[in-house]
Protein backbone atom coordinates (compact mmCIF):
# COMPACT_ATOMS: atom_id res chain seq x y z
CA UNK A 1 0.00 0.00 0.00
CA UNK A 2 1.40 3.22 -1.03
CA UNK A 3 1.94 6.27 1.94
CA UNK A 4 -0.71 8.50 0.17
CA UNK A 5 -3.32 5.21 0.65
CA UNK A 6 -2.08 5.17 4.68
CA UNK A 7 -5.55 7.07 5.36
CA UNK A 8 -7.91 4.62 4.12
CA UNK A 9 -7.35 2.44 7.01
CA UNK A 10 -9.00 5.36 9.29
CA UNK A 11 -12.79 4.60 9.95
CA UNK A 12 -13.55 7.59 7.83
CA UNK A 13 -11.35 5.85 4.91
CA UNK A 14 -13.44 2.58 5.99
CA UNK A 15 -16.96 3.72 5.90
CA UNK A 16 -16.13 5.51 2.18
CA UNK A 17 -15.02 1.73 0.86
CA UNK A 18 -17.76 0.03 2.41
CA UNK A 19 -20.23 2.84 0.64
CA UNK A 20 -18.41 2.63 -2.20
CA UNK A 21 -18.48 -1.57 -2.40
CA UNK A 22 -22.14 -1.56 -1.89
CA UNK A 23 -22.77 0.94 -4.81
CA UNK A 24 -20.61 -1.18 -7.40
CA UNK A 25 -22.28 -4.23 -5.76
CA UNK A 26 -25.62 -2.94 -6.31
CA UNK A 27 -24.54 -1.70 -9.82
CA UNK A 28 -24.67 1.30 -9.28
CA UNK A 29 -21.48 2.57 -9.76
CA UNK A 30 -18.73 1.47 -12.43
CA UNK A 31 -15.96 0.01 -10.30
CA UNK A 32 -13.51 2.54 -12.39
CA UNK A 33 -15.58 5.29 -10.72
CA UNK A 34 -14.78 4.12 -7.18
CA UNK A 35 -11.32 3.53 -7.86
CA UNK A 36 -11.12 7.29 -8.93
CA UNK A 37 -13.69 8.19 -6.01
CA UNK A 38 -10.66 6.31 -3.50
CA UNK A 39 -7.80 8.53 -5.24
CA UNK A 40 -9.74 11.58 -5.00
CA UNK A 41 -9.83 10.95 -1.43
CA UNK A 42 -6.36 9.90 -0.62
CA UNK A 43 -5.35 13.43 -1.73
CA UNK A 44 -7.90 15.22 0.01
CA UNK A 45 -7.28 13.74 3.39
CA UNK A 46 -3.61 14.36 2.59
CA UNK A 47 -3.92 17.96 1.85
CA UNK A 48 -6.42 18.53 4.79
CA UNK A 49 -4.22 17.18 7.49
CA UNK A 50 -1.09 19.35 6.11
CA UNK A 51 -2.97 22.51 5.43
CA UNK A 52 -6.51 22.65 7.47
CA UNK A 53 -5.81 20.60 10.46
CA UNK A 54 -4.59 23.18 13.20
CA UNK A 55 -5.21 20.75 15.58
CA UNK A 56 -1.62 19.65 17.86
CA UNK A 57 -0.56 16.75 20.19
CA UNK A 58 2.44 15.51 21.76
CA UNK A 59 3.34 12.80 23.77
CA UNK A 60 5.79 11.57 26.41
CA UNK A 61 6.98 8.11 27.82
CA UNK A 62 9.22 5.82 28.40
CA UNK A 63 11.04 4.29 25.02
CA UNK A 64 12.22 0.90 25.63
CA UNK A 65 12.32 -0.36 21.37
CA UNK A 66 13.29 1.53 18.69
CA UNK A 67 13.90 0.57 14.81
CA UNK A 68 15.03 2.43 11.95
CA UNK A 69 14.54 -0.08 8.68
CA UNK A 70 13.92 0.74 5.14
CA UNK A 71 12.86 4.08 6.00
CA UNK A 72 10.53 3.16 8.91
CA UNK A 73 11.10 4.14 12.13
CA UNK A 74 9.51 1.71 14.98
CA UNK A 75 8.97 2.84 18.59
CA UNK A 76 7.32 0.92 21.40
CA UNK A 77 7.25 3.57 24.50
CA UNK A 78 5.37 2.53 27.88
CA UNK A 79 3.79 4.90 30.05
CA UNK A 80 3.20 7.54 27.04
CA UNK A 81 1.10 10.20 28.03
CA UNK A 82 -0.86 11.92 24.51
CA UNK A 83 -1.79 15.46 24.95
CA UNK A 84 -4.35 16.75 22.24
CA UNK A 85 -5.13 20.49 22.01
CA UNK A 86 -8.14 20.78 19.82
CA UNK A 87 -8.53 22.84 16.27
CA UNK A 88 -8.50 26.72 16.32
CA UNK A 89 -12.23 27.39 15.95
CA UNK A 90 -13.77 24.04 17.33
CA UNK A 91 -16.00 23.94 20.20
CA UNK A 92 -13.79 21.95 22.31
CA UNK A 93 -11.62 23.98 24.37
CA UNK A 94 -10.21 21.51 26.73
CA UNK A 95 -7.48 19.91 26.08
CA UNK A 96 -7.41 15.98 26.14
CA UNK A 97 -4.91 13.77 27.86
CA UNK A 98 -4.45 9.87 27.19
CA UNK A 99 -2.63 7.80 29.34
CA UNK A 100 -1.62 4.19 27.91
CA UNK A 101 0.50 1.51 28.87
CA UNK A 102 2.25 0.85 25.65
CA UNK A 103 2.22 2.32 22.49
CA UNK A 104 3.55 1.44 18.86
CA UNK A 105 4.33 3.85 16.52
CA UNK A 106 5.05 3.07 13.23
CA UNK A 107 6.71 6.24 11.00
CA UNK A 108 7.05 6.65 7.63
CA UNK A 109 9.14 8.49 5.45
CA UNK A 110 6.01 10.59 2.90
CA UNK A 111 8.34 11.17 0.25
CA UNK A 112 9.90 7.75 0.05
CA UNK A 113 6.92 5.31 0.22
CA UNK A 114 5.31 5.67 -3.06
CA UNK A 115 9.31 4.73 -4.50
CA UNK A 116 9.15 1.57 -2.56
CA UNK A 117 5.82 0.11 -4.22
CA UNK B 1 41.68 11.28 52.13
CA UNK B 2 42.99 13.25 54.95
CA UNK B 3 44.11 16.84 53.56
CA UNK B 4 41.53 18.31 51.99
CA UNK B 5 42.92 19.00 48.71
CA UNK B 6 41.83 20.49 45.69
CA UNK B 7 41.05 17.20 43.74
CA UNK B 8 38.65 15.46 46.55
CA UNK B 9 36.11 16.47 44.50
CA UNK B 10 37.18 13.97 41.32
CA UNK B 11 38.02 11.15 43.69
CA UNK B 12 34.97 8.48 43.19
CA UNK B 13 33.05 7.48 46.39
CA UNK B 14 34.32 3.73 46.59
CA UNK B 15 37.80 4.72 46.78
CA UNK B 16 38.44 7.82 48.85
CA UNK B 17 41.94 7.06 49.15
CA UNK B 18 44.01 8.14 46.48
CA UNK B 19 47.31 5.87 45.48
CA UNK B 20 50.03 8.58 45.38
CA UNK B 21 52.69 6.67 44.05
CA UNK B 22 50.51 6.66 40.79
CA UNK B 23 48.78 9.54 40.95
CA UNK B 24 51.47 12.08 43.22
CA UNK B 25 49.13 15.06 42.15
CA UNK B 26 46.50 13.69 44.26
CA UNK B 27 43.77 13.58 41.09
CA UNK B 28 42.64 10.72 39.01
CA UNK B 29 41.76 11.11 36.17
CA UNK B 30 38.08 9.86 35.15
CA UNK B 31 37.48 8.00 32.20
CA UNK B 32 34.75 9.12 29.90
CA UNK B 33 35.30 7.05 27.04
CA UNK B 34 36.22 3.40 25.97
CA UNK B 35 36.38 2.45 22.24
CA UNK B 36 36.90 -1.16 21.50
CA UNK B 37 36.57 -3.50 18.61
CA UNK B 38 36.26 -7.10 18.37
CA UNK B 39 36.05 -9.50 15.13
CA UNK B 40 33.44 -11.83 15.35
CA UNK B 41 34.75 -14.16 12.07
CA UNK B 42 30.88 -14.19 11.17
CA UNK B 43 29.10 -12.76 7.84
CA UNK B 44 26.13 -11.01 8.67
CA UNK B 45 22.82 -9.90 7.29
CA UNK B 46 22.50 -6.21 8.43
CA UNK B 47 18.97 -6.06 7.51
CA UNK B 48 17.92 -9.33 9.16
CA UNK B 49 19.44 -7.63 12.09
CA UNK B 50 17.94 -4.40 11.96
CA UNK B 51 14.68 -6.30 11.66
CA UNK B 52 15.26 -8.25 14.43
CA UNK B 53 16.97 -7.37 16.74
CA UNK B 54 15.59 -4.38 18.91
CA UNK B 55 17.26 -0.78 18.91
CA UNK B 56 18.90 -0.91 15.58
CA UNK B 57 19.21 1.62 13.05
CA UNK B 58 20.24 0.28 9.25
CA UNK B 59 20.25 3.00 6.87
CA UNK B 60 22.50 1.97 4.16
CA UNK B 61 22.61 4.90 2.24
CA UNK B 62 24.07 6.67 4.78
CA UNK B 63 26.09 4.27 6.51
CA UNK B 64 27.16 0.83 5.97
CA UNK B 65 26.88 -0.32 9.51
CA UNK B 66 23.77 -1.24 11.59
CA UNK B 67 24.36 0.84 15.09
CA UNK B 68 22.53 -0.58 18.08
CA UNK B 69 22.65 0.21 21.81
CA UNK B 70 22.20 -1.62 24.97
CA UNK B 71 21.30 0.20 28.58
CA UNK B 72 23.54 -1.74 30.48
CA UNK B 73 26.31 -1.11 30.51
CA UNK B 74 25.27 1.85 28.48
CA UNK B 75 26.85 1.38 25.24
CA UNK B 76 26.96 1.63 21.32
CA UNK B 77 27.99 -0.86 18.66
CA UNK B 78 28.60 -0.26 15.07
CA UNK B 79 28.28 -3.91 13.09
CA UNK B 80 29.53 -4.03 10.14
CA UNK B 81 28.58 -6.91 7.60
CA UNK B 82 32.53 -8.55 7.58
CA UNK B 83 31.51 -9.57 11.18
CA UNK B 84 33.67 -6.43 12.39
CA UNK B 85 32.60 -5.00 15.56
CA UNK B 86 33.12 -1.48 17.38
CA UNK B 87 31.88 -0.75 20.94
CA UNK B 88 31.52 2.91 22.27
CA UNK B 89 30.39 5.07 24.87
CA UNK B 90 31.35 2.65 27.61
CA UNK B 91 33.37 3.45 30.88
CA UNK B 92 35.79 1.58 31.60
CA UNK B 93 37.75 -1.56 30.06
CA UNK B 94 35.74 -4.23 31.70
CA UNK B 95 32.13 -2.19 30.67
CA UNK B 96 33.30 -2.35 27.10
CA UNK B 97 34.33 -5.97 27.22
CA UNK B 98 31.03 -7.06 29.01
CA UNK B 99 29.17 -4.72 26.30
CA UNK B 100 30.44 -6.36 23.18
CA UNK B 101 29.90 -9.53 24.51
CA UNK B 102 26.17 -8.60 25.27
CA UNK B 103 26.12 -7.29 21.25
CA UNK B 104 27.85 -10.46 20.45
CA UNK B 105 25.12 -12.65 22.32
CA UNK B 106 22.22 -10.41 20.71
CA UNK B 107 23.93 -11.95 17.46
CA UNK B 108 23.93 -15.23 18.81
CA UNK B 109 20.50 -15.27 19.09
CA UNK B 110 19.57 -14.33 15.84
CA UNK B 111 21.25 -17.66 14.86
CA UNK B 112 24.96 -16.25 13.41
CA UNK B 113 27.59 -18.25 14.51
CA UNK B 114 29.46 -15.31 16.04
CA UNK B 115 33.12 -15.84 17.74
CA UNK B 116 34.92 -13.24 19.74
CA UNK B 117 38.13 -12.94 18.58
CA UNK B 118 40.75 -9.70 18.30
CA UNK B 119 38.95 -8.13 21.46
CA UNK B 120 41.30 -4.68 21.67
CA UNK B 121 40.83 -1.13 23.09
CA UNK B 122 41.47 1.27 20.77
CA UNK B 123 41.21 4.43 22.34
CA UNK B 124 40.64 5.82 25.92
CA UNK B 125 38.94 9.25 27.22
CA UNK B 126 39.69 10.45 30.19
CA UNK B 127 39.10 14.09 32.07
CA UNK B 128 39.61 16.14 35.08
CA UNK B 129 40.02 19.49 36.28
CA UNK B 130 43.28 20.89 38.17
CA UNK B 131 40.71 23.80 39.93
CA UNK B 132 42.92 26.59 38.79
CA UNK B 133 42.80 28.64 35.77
CA UNK B 134 45.41 28.30 33.95
CA UNK B 135 47.79 30.55 31.31
CA UNK B 136 47.00 28.76 28.07
CA UNK B 137 49.33 31.27 26.44
CA UNK B 138 52.27 30.94 28.16
CA UNK B 139 52.22 27.42 28.06
CA UNK B 140 51.72 27.10 24.22
CA UNK B 141 54.52 29.80 23.98
CA UNK B 142 57.18 27.50 26.42
CA UNK B 143 55.80 24.25 24.71
CA UNK B 144 55.72 25.28 21.25
CA UNK B 145 56.67 22.30 19.74
CA UNK B 146 53.94 20.07 21.40
CA UNK B 147 51.23 22.91 21.26
CA UNK B 148 48.58 24.02 18.85
CA UNK B 149 46.50 27.11 20.52
CA UNK B 150 44.59 28.62 18.52
CA UNK B 151 41.72 30.76 20.50
CA UNK B 152 39.75 31.43 17.31
CA UNK B 153 39.29 28.10 16.38
CA UNK B 154 39.13 26.21 19.75
CA UNK B 155 39.12 27.68 22.74
CA UNK B 156 41.67 24.62 24.26
CA UNK B 157 44.80 23.98 23.76
CA UNK B 158 46.08 21.07 22.06
CA UNK B 159 49.39 19.48 23.93
CA UNK B 160 50.25 16.46 21.59
CA UNK B 161 52.48 14.65 24.45
CA UNK B 162 55.17 11.90 22.94
CA UNK B 163 55.69 9.80 25.76
CA UNK B 164 53.31 8.37 26.33
CA UNK B 165 51.79 9.36 23.14
CA UNK B 166 48.92 11.39 24.68
CA UNK B 167 46.69 14.47 23.34
CA UNK B 168 45.07 16.79 25.92
CA UNK B 169 43.11 19.47 25.61
CA UNK B 170 44.02 22.04 27.89
CA UNK B 171 41.12 24.79 28.95
CA UNK B 172 41.74 27.98 30.57
CA UNK B 173 39.31 26.66 33.29
CA UNK B 174 41.62 23.99 34.51
CA UNK B 175 39.66 21.39 33.14
CA UNK B 176 41.65 18.68 31.02
CA UNK B 177 40.88 15.91 28.61
CA UNK B 178 43.32 13.28 28.04
CA UNK B 179 42.77 11.37 24.78
CA UNK B 180 44.10 9.03 21.77
CA UNK B 181 45.50 6.36 25.14
CA UNK B 182 45.47 2.45 24.79
CA UNK B 183 46.06 2.32 28.39
CA UNK B 184 44.67 3.74 31.35
CA UNK B 185 48.13 3.79 32.73
CA UNK B 186 48.83 6.19 29.68
CA UNK B 187 46.41 8.44 30.54
CA UNK B 188 47.66 8.49 34.44
CA UNK B 189 51.39 9.02 33.39
CA UNK B 190 50.46 12.03 30.71
CA UNK B 191 48.53 13.41 33.31
CA UNK B 192 51.28 13.20 36.41
CA UNK B 193 53.73 14.30 33.56
CA UNK B 194 51.16 17.47 32.38
CA UNK B 195 50.83 18.50 36.17
CA UNK B 196 53.78 20.34 37.33
CA UNK B 197 53.67 22.35 34.07
CA UNK B 198 50.21 23.91 34.64
CA UNK B 199 51.13 24.33 38.09
CA UNK B 200 53.85 26.62 36.56
CA UNK B 201 51.18 27.93 34.35
CA UNK B 202 48.83 28.80 37.08
CA UNK B 203 46.89 32.46 36.54
CA UNK B 204 47.25 34.88 38.67
CA UNK B 205 51.17 34.26 39.60
CA UNK B 206 52.96 31.09 40.79
CA UNK B 207 52.85 32.39 44.17
CA UNK B 208 49.84 30.29 45.44
CA UNK B 209 50.82 27.33 43.29
CA UNK B 210 50.97 23.89 46.24
CA UNK B 211 53.98 21.68 46.43
CA UNK B 212 55.84 24.06 43.65
CA UNK B 213 59.62 22.59 43.06
CA UNK B 214 62.41 24.31 44.77
CA UNK B 215 63.43 25.21 41.76
CA UNK B 216 61.05 27.21 40.83
CA UNK B 217 60.96 29.33 43.90
CA UNK B 218 64.65 30.40 43.53
CA UNK B 219 63.53 31.34 40.11
CA UNK B 220 61.22 33.94 42.21
CA UNK B 221 62.79 34.57 44.43
CA UNK B 222 65.36 35.78 41.53
CA UNK B 223 63.03 37.87 39.75
CA UNK B 224 61.89 39.54 42.85
CA UNK B 225 65.72 40.64 43.14
CA UNK B 226 65.94 41.99 39.74
CA UNK B 227 62.96 44.10 38.43
CA UNK B 228 63.97 43.76 34.99
CA UNK B 229 63.43 39.89 34.21
CA UNK B 230 66.55 38.81 31.58
CA UNK B 231 65.37 36.19 29.17
CA UNK B 232 68.00 33.62 28.96
CA UNK B 233 69.77 34.22 31.90
CA UNK B 234 71.79 31.54 33.40
CA UNK B 235 69.67 30.33 36.76
CA UNK B 236 72.26 31.20 39.98
CA UNK B 237 73.16 28.98 42.25
CA UNK B 238 72.65 28.74 45.90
Amino acid sequence: MACSALYRQTKLGLSLVDALDQLVEEGKLPPQLALRILDEYDDVVLETMEEKVTAKGSLKGHLDIYRFCDNVWTFILSNATFRLAPTQGSTRRDEQLVVVDRVKIVVVDQKLAPQKE
Amino acid sequence: MADAGPSNAVVPAQEPEVDLSVHPSGIVPQLQNVVATVNLECKLDLKNIALHARNAEYNPKRFAAVIMRIREPKSTALIFHSGKMVCTGTKSEAEARIASRKYAKILQKLSYAVAFKEFKIQNMVGSCDVKFPIRLEGLASTHAVFCSYEPELFPGLIYRMVDPKIVLLIFVSGKVVLTGAKKREDIYRAFEAIYPVLQTFRKGGMIAAPNAPAALLQQQQQQQQQPLPMVGAPARQL
